[in-house]
């Protein structure tokens, strides 16, 4: 890379001190003193010309010579190129999976501009393709009308309305949240949603409401130069009007919050001061709110475009390798629904429990599930099976036998 | 976990796969530009000195009045200032070049600067690829409108190459109306590039400039045909003689004949295939590849999250033992399930549970911490009884297992 960086800049100086025009310029400046000299002496005409004709020459070799010099030094940069990316040639073409599947990739760009805030780009984007898609059935205006119907869905396919005036709502009420603090209309979405966020086991609700009391606390839009009893007293009200219904939860958090009224002068020095004096308090509560809408939506709260993508670049230089090696060694790959290597993700690009059977050291799946035996080790069904020849066996892993009815399938 | 699984150690250089083009492409766009540079100052040269010499000569004997030299170098004059005028033209674009490619090779250098993969600023220039990938892929697909927009919503313009993807959608587009000439601008524009090409794209064009002229079925034009023909196709006979013959047997079939290969020839989507081959050639040209960057990195992406549960029948997206507490699995996401759902899952040799699993008498295992926890929260279940998060069963508490798993 610094070779790159180093042959790019010594590249970019030549170019400034390039000579190419000005050596043009003088070529012109010879030819023009030249006609001016025959102009004012016409008998001298042969002699100025015989004279013209090494420096036009020789100018022009200098213009050569100064291309030259740009040509080597782009050259030595092409080698510098060559370098950063020796041994590293882009995946091969062979399977391309995707580009049979080019509206899902579409919709998937066009969901995530959404979900981006990106809306006036996604708006653009999805006009385009429906322009594109107008055109192609213009195009292929013979074909009978099942293709057609066919296109016609696959409008239905994009992000309809419905997701967009979504995501515009979540940008709205993130926007207040932000911007003017205002945690009003997160609250009362969190309030029509209630039942949904409750059973994803959601603290949404109570945690915006918290933040409320405490921002009113600090004296609310006024401020912290407000008059302090006055936040006091507005925190106390907001409390008594919208706390009960929390009180079978919650107890012990709105004990804490009251509890802290006490304090209310050196709250610094009080054991409440990381409710009411944290930083990143609405970070936080924007974060989980964002995930939570994304959530009731079905959708995962990160851009599902950004991870893919960026799981994929880690992915790459281990598949190449693979790649590599399989043609060196001119094997095939066997197992079609499942890649050869493992690809080292970083943690947080986990998101199911992975159970491999310990005796097939495979992955269970719906057609192979794990089975847990009365003892509590659980193998894969197929392993089972194998092991047992329905008989009576004994777990591979304790000395406890049973038999293959007793096994019950689980889910992970 | 297995060690390898948690790595987050970025290496740069490796990274680096995907953002060849970058690079590359600036690149090749110089080597063009030095190209007419060069051309053009060798045809001025060509031109230039034999025309003062000769003048000289005739000067030398007598041939020729001094106001016949003075128009001569008058000629000479304003040949030499078009030439500057070019090169300064092709220096600014040289210049514009340049820029763009130290501003790409800031943005990569960037990355060097990041040691791991957890970092937030990893974070911030994997969002930036995104953007460019997906720009990318805009430009590639014809959403020029679209990609300019996001290019400069993102800040990204330098690191994306509209103009390149607009002209060559341009060219691409026309030929798809069955017009050659930009196209063959284009090849006459990138003559000496274009022999080391595998594709025969000019060949091609000819050709069907060939076909539409038989196509009229004039006589008139048969003749003119023949002519073009001779002037433009048989320069390839080393090559590509069976199509030559091919042509010349199209004289003898009308337009619309049932007889291969020259139904084929007359053929109107012949148009959409030359398109294509132009966009093929053009990519090989900048050394750009051939499908989008998106794709490369989807595919690899979508395989290594992808885990058989993604499109099991028995384990919801919204709620499986892992995700509860932090999101939903990108891949169960409604935005890339179904693309997703043809692909091969990540390989894993190790399972990955929480380290206290239980099974409830459903038959479902989650972590019991956290399925006491997450009980506790959702509040409407007794003290005493859990609730299955997927299933919103509740059982006794007594009821969970300790289940091993290995």
């Amino acid at each position: 890379m610094e070779l790159v960086q180093k042959e790019h800049e010594r590249l970019s100086k030549r170019l400034k001190a390039s000579q190419g025009i000005k050596n043009v310029q003088s070529t012109i400046d010879l030819l023009q003193s030249a006609r001016d000299a025959i102009a004012s002496d016409p008998s001298q005409a042969s002699i100025t010309l015989a004279k013209l004709q090494n420096p036009v020459k020789s100018s022009f070799d200098a213009i050569n010579d100064n291309l030259k010099e740009t040509h080597s030094g782009l050259n030595k940069y092409s080698k510098s190129l060559d370098k950063l990316f020796k041994d590293r040639p882009l995946p091969s073409t062979e399977h391309d999976a995707l580009s049979s599947q080019e509206h899902l990739i579409n919709r998937a760009i066009a969901m995530h501009l959404l979900r981006e805030g990106q809306f006036s780009v996604a708006s653009t984007f999805l006009s385009e393709m429906t322009e594109k898609k107008i055109l192609d059935q213009q195009q292929g205006a013979s074909s009978d009308a099942a293709e057609n119907a066919a296109n016609f869905l696959d409008i239905d396919e994009v992000p309809s309305n419905e997701v967009r005036k979504q995501f515009t709502t979540m940008y709205y009420i993130l926007r207040e949240m932000k911007q003017s603090n205002n945690l009003l209309p997160a609250i009362e979405w969190s309030r029509d949603n209630n039942q949904a966020l409750g059973a994803r086991g959601s603290n949404l609700e109570f945690e915006l409401c918290r933040l409320q009391f405490v921002w009113l606390f600090h004296g609310g839009a006024q401020g912290p130069e407000g008059p302090v009893s006055a936040g006091r007293q507005a925190a106390l009200e907001y409390a008594r009007r919208e706390f009960h219904v929390f009180l079978p939860r919650y107890l012990r958090e709105i004990q804490q919050l009251m509890g802290a009224m006490a304090f209310c002068p050196n709250l610094q020095d009080s054991p409440y001061r990381t409710i009411f004096n944290n930083p990143s308090a609405w970070e936080d509560v924007a974060h989980s709110f964002t995930r939570e809408f994304c959530s009731l939506l079905g959708l995962s709260a990160d851009s599902p475009l950004y991870v893919a993508a960026t799981a994929g670049a880690i992915a790459l230089p281990t598949l190449l390798k693979l790649q590599s090696i399989m043609k060196a060694k001119r094997t095939e790959w066997t197992s079609e629904n499942e890649l050869p290597v493992e690809i080292p993700l970083p943690p947080s690009y986990l998101f199911h429990s992975i159970f491999v059977c310990p005796v097939s050291k495979e992955q269970t799946t719906d057609d192979n599930p794990p089975m847990m035996m009365p003892c509590g080790h659980v193998i894969a069904e197929e392993s089972l099976k194998r092991l047992c020849k329905g008989s009576r066996f004994k777990c591979p892993y304790c000395p406890s036998e049973s038999h293959p009815r007793e096994a019950r399938k689980v889910f992970l | 976990m297995a060690a390898e699984l948690t790595s987050t150690k970025l290496n740069a250089e490796n990274h680096l796969l995907l953002d060849q083009p970058l690079l590359r492409l600036p690149h090749e766009l110089a080597r063009r530009n030095f190209k007419s540079v060069q051309r053009i100052v060798e045809r001025e040269k060509e031109h230039i000195l034999p025309a003062l010499k000769e003048t000289a000569n005739a000067s030398l004997s007598h041939s020729q009045t001094p106001d016949q030299a003075l128009a001569a170098l008058d000629a000479m004059i304003s040949r030499m200032q078009g030439l500057k005028r070019k090169m300064e033209n092709l220096q600014q674009e040289e210049k514009k070049i340049h820029d763009q490619s130290r501003k790409r090779i800031q943005h990569l250098e960037c990355l060097h600067q990041i040691p791991s993969l957890a970092d937030v600023k990893y974070d911030q220039w994997s969002r930036a690829r995104l953007d460019r990938l997906i720009v990318d892929h805009m430009l590639r697909s014809g959403y020029t409108e679209s990609a300019q927009q996001l290019a400069q919503e993102k800040d990204i313009e330098e690191l994306v190459d509209l103009s390149v993807f607009v002209q060559c959608q341009r060219i691409a587009e026309s030929l798809r109306r069955g017009e050659t000439k930009d196209a063959l601008q284009w090849c006459s524009e990138n003559k000496a590039a274009l022999r080391k090409s595998q594709y025969n794209l000019e060949f091609e064009l000819r050709l069907q400039q060939y076909i539409e002229m038989i196509r009229t079925g004039d006589m008139g034009k048969f003749v003119e045909a023949m002519a073009h023909a001779k002037k433009y196709l048989t320069p390839y006979i080393g090559t590509q003689s069976t199509e030559i013959h091919r042509a010349a047997g199209l004289l003898a079939f009308p337009k619309d004949t049932k007889a291969e290969p020259y139904k084929s020839l007359y053929a109107p989507d012949r148009w959409s295939h030359l398109s294509d081959l132009f966009i093929r050639t053009h990519h090989e040209l900048l050394s750009l590849p051939s499908r989008p960057l998106l794709h490369i990195a989807l595919s690899a992406g979508l395989s290594a999250l992808k885990t058989p549960s993604c499109h099991s029948a028995y384990t919801s997206p919204s709620s499986n033992s892992l995700s509860t507490s932090t999101s939903v699995c990108p891949i169960c996401s409604t935005e890339l399930n179904e693309l997703a759902r043809h692909m091969p899952y990540a390989h894993h040799t190790k399972s990955s549970v929480e380290s206290d699993p239980i099974v409830l008498p459903n038959g479902r295992i989650y972590g019991q911490q956290r399925l006491l926890d997450m009980s506790k929260k959702v509040g409407c279940v007794e003290a005493g009884k859990v609730k299955d998060p997927t299933t919103c069963e509740v059982f006794e508490e007594s009821e969970m297992k300790r289940v091993y798993i290995m």
